[in-house]
């Protein structure tokens, strides 16, 4: 069994490498600090939020990441603690603009294989020639370079960004599963339990089946 | 206590049910642990249906709200992550123990006479198990469920004549649309109960028959033992090893099984790049694919899935044990799970370059398997009992032999003292 499920297991992940055909996406890994998810709700907030949606978090959400509700009246101004985060854009102007609606960012990190590597690496990738912009992970995305990463001189400024794009990855990779850090701490017990239960049931079994051998 | 169970007895036979199918229920003491699957799919089918209800309690059937409210589940309900990824892993789960169980089944050769119902039983179960968990799938209503049913309905369009309208009767639309989700949703609820009572039939049937064993043959009386407590422990044992690799993925790695692309809302304007089916069906989906009429595929998928049923007929060997003494069955064995896994991986990849021949010769390696069992089993069988068998079996069927013979003799003698008595 526990081979047919390793085979399978191999299997879903060279799928989802073969899959990703275009450039490599940078090798960051998410640290789920809070202080780093915290910071990125911020950039979310100021910079994000001008045109994409987060409709599955609610300003009351930002609390368990260590906004105080002080900290939360500023941010929310006129809107009810329970209101998602929408975008600042309505659908017509996007539309006008863009020709799309930009996409809801609450799932984004799991929307994508290797999402939150995903998202950074786009939002890491502009570039600039000629005063023509462009994205060398998404050629032809027709988001901007908010960051303005493209034209970041040495690189000092630069890793001010990355430093920007990292914690915005991070917090949507809170947003796009909140339960994580509770799911991760509750399976510790349970696995611990049933390890412990397998080990008495062991037990109590070659007590039990020894009453054979006689 | 007693009393309470002696006014139930006189009025429902308790005690006899758990002596005969319990406490006294005779099972052979050999069973290795490839025998803890089934009551394992017995669990995972109890848990597929409490965190099902519980799922169906936050859930809505509804083309505009299925997403959310799949988000809302896993957000904003006590312990909503844990029953959705317990059921989602609980569909991986699910397929995992029953391939195991019939890999079990073919390997220990454990579908023969007198065990046919079972192996039948056990077919029906595995179609509705598939519809079951493909209906599943549509409801989250994300791009893989949208289109993955897109897929799978039109697949009964290359019916002849019939199929254009088949296709929009199974779907209740013209594409899949809400009309297919709610239609699908009821049934998702539905057929679980159906497979508790198929399960019900396919314990009737083990009980009459009872377990098969390693030796291929059945054991004599001594050595069967009572199923409790020696059975009871050693699945309970096997239950929690399984629970534990199970919550590793609920807890740790519940998106393994759930498509990137399938975080993203049904969007009938978009078709995905790739559009895969779960794992579980991939290596049908590879025969289905590699056959290049549409038609042809469809009936090879679907006879890919059924040809099992014919197992009891197409082994023609009487050698006991399975593939334990038979050597060229024993290669077709691994050559079989081999190519299963391989028509696995040709089906998760776009069909291109060596792809394609691969996942065809895997195809008529399938279908040619059962094709050859037939003769290969009889040639096997001639040439083994030339070669003759090995000692430990020969004793086995000797043993056996000598305590039918015993009990033959036994019965005649207590119907002689009866015909006696009569006089």
């Amino acid at each position: 069994m526990f081979r047919i499920i390793a085979l399978v297991s191999l299997m879903l992940t060279k799928t989802v490498f073969a899959s990703s055909t275009m450039m490599p996406l940078a090798d960051v890994q998410m640290t789920q600090d809070m202080e780093s998810i915290k910071r990125g709700a911020m950039v979310y907030y100021n910079t994000c939020r001008l045109c994409h949606g987060m409709k599955y978090i609610k300003y009351q959400n930002l609390q368990e990441i260590g906004f105080n509700v002080s900290e939360i009246d500023k941010l929310r101004g006129e809107k009810l603690i329970s209101e998602k985060m929408i975008s600042r854009m309505t659908e017509d102007v996007s539309l006008e603009y863009y020709g799309m609606v930009p996409p809801d960012l609450s799932v984004m990190a799991k929307a994508r294989k290797h999402g939150p590597q995903y998202i950074y690496t786009l939002i890491t990738s502009y570039t600039e020639k000629d005063n023509v912009y462009d994205n060398s992970f998404f050629p032809g995305i027709k988001m901007p370079d908010i960051f303005n990463i493209s034209l970041a001189k040495g690189d000092l400024a630069k890793s001010v960004i990355e430093g920007k794009a990292k914690d915005v990855t991070e917090f949507l990779t809170w947003a796009a599963d909140p339960r994580a850090a509770e799911r991760k701490n509750l399976g510790k017990y349970v696995i611990a339990y049933l390890i412990i239960l397998s080990i008495m049931f062991y037990a109590v079994m070659k007590r039990v089946w020894s009453r054979l051998d006689t | 206590m007693k009393k309470v169970v002696g006014w139930i007895d006189q009025r429902f036979p308790l005690t006899a049910f758990i002596k005969h199918e319990l406490t006294e229920y005779p099972t052979p003491r050999n069973l290795s642990y490839w025998w803890n699957f089934g009551s394992l799919a017995g669990v995972v089918l109890v848990i597929q249906i409490i965190t099902g209800i519980f799922l169906a309690m936050h859930y809505k059937a509804d083309a505009a709200m299925a997403f959310d409210s799949v988000e809302h589940i896993m957000r904003d309900v006590n312990y909503g992550w844990l029953i959705r990824f317990m059921h989602s892993t609980g569909a991986t789960a699910f397929f995992a123990v029953i391939f195991i169980h019939m890999a079990r089944t073919l390997y220990y050769g454990s579908y023969r006479a007198p065990r046919e119902i079972m192996w039948w039983t056990g077919q029906v179960l595995l179609l509705l198990l598939m519809a079951t968990a493909f209906m599943g799938y549509l409801l989250p209503w994300g791009q893989m469920s949208y289109w993955g049913a897109q897929v799978i309905t039109s697949l009964f369009g290359a019916v002849p004549f019939l199929g254009d309208e088949l296709v929009i009767w199974l779907r209740g639309d013209f594409t899949v649309g809400d009309a297919t989700l709610t239609r699908f949703f009821a049934l998702h609820y539905l057929v679980p109960f159906i497979i508790v009572g198929a399960v019900l039939i396919h314990l009737v049937a083990l009980h009459q028959v009872r377990s098969s064993n390693p030796s291929g043959i059945n054991l004599a009386d001594k050595d069967n033992i009572p199923f409790h407590p020696y059975f009871t422990v050693k699945d309970l044992f096997g239950l929690c090893v399984f629970l534990t690799i199970y919550s590793y993925f609920v807890f740790y790695n519940p998106n393994l099984f759930i498509e990137a692309d399938n975080y993203i809302p049904a969007n009938p304007m978009q078709t995905p790049v790739h559009i895969v089916p779960e794992w579980y069906f991939l290596p049908f989906y590879a025969i289905l694919r590699s056959v290049p009429d549409l038609l042809g595929g469809v009936i090879a998928m679907a006879i890919s899935v059924m040809i099992f049923a014919a197992m009891p007929y197409l082994d023609r060997s009487k050698i006991p044990g399975g593939a334990r003494y038979r050597p060229f069955y024993r290669i077709m064995f691994y050559i079989f799970v081999l190519n299963v896994i391989v028509l696995g991986y040709v089906g998760a990849k776009p069909p291109e370059g060596y792809l394609v021949p691969l996942g065809q010769f895997a195809t008529f390696l399938y279908f040619g398997m059962f094709i050859l069992l037939p003769f290969g089993s009889k040639i096997e069988e001639k040439w083994l009992i030339e070669r003759g068998l090995p000692a430990e079996v020969e004793a086995l069927i000797a043993g056996e032999e000598k305590q039918k013979g015993d009990r033959r003799k036994k019965k005649d003698r207590r119907q002689g003292k009866e015909a006696s008595g009569d006089v």
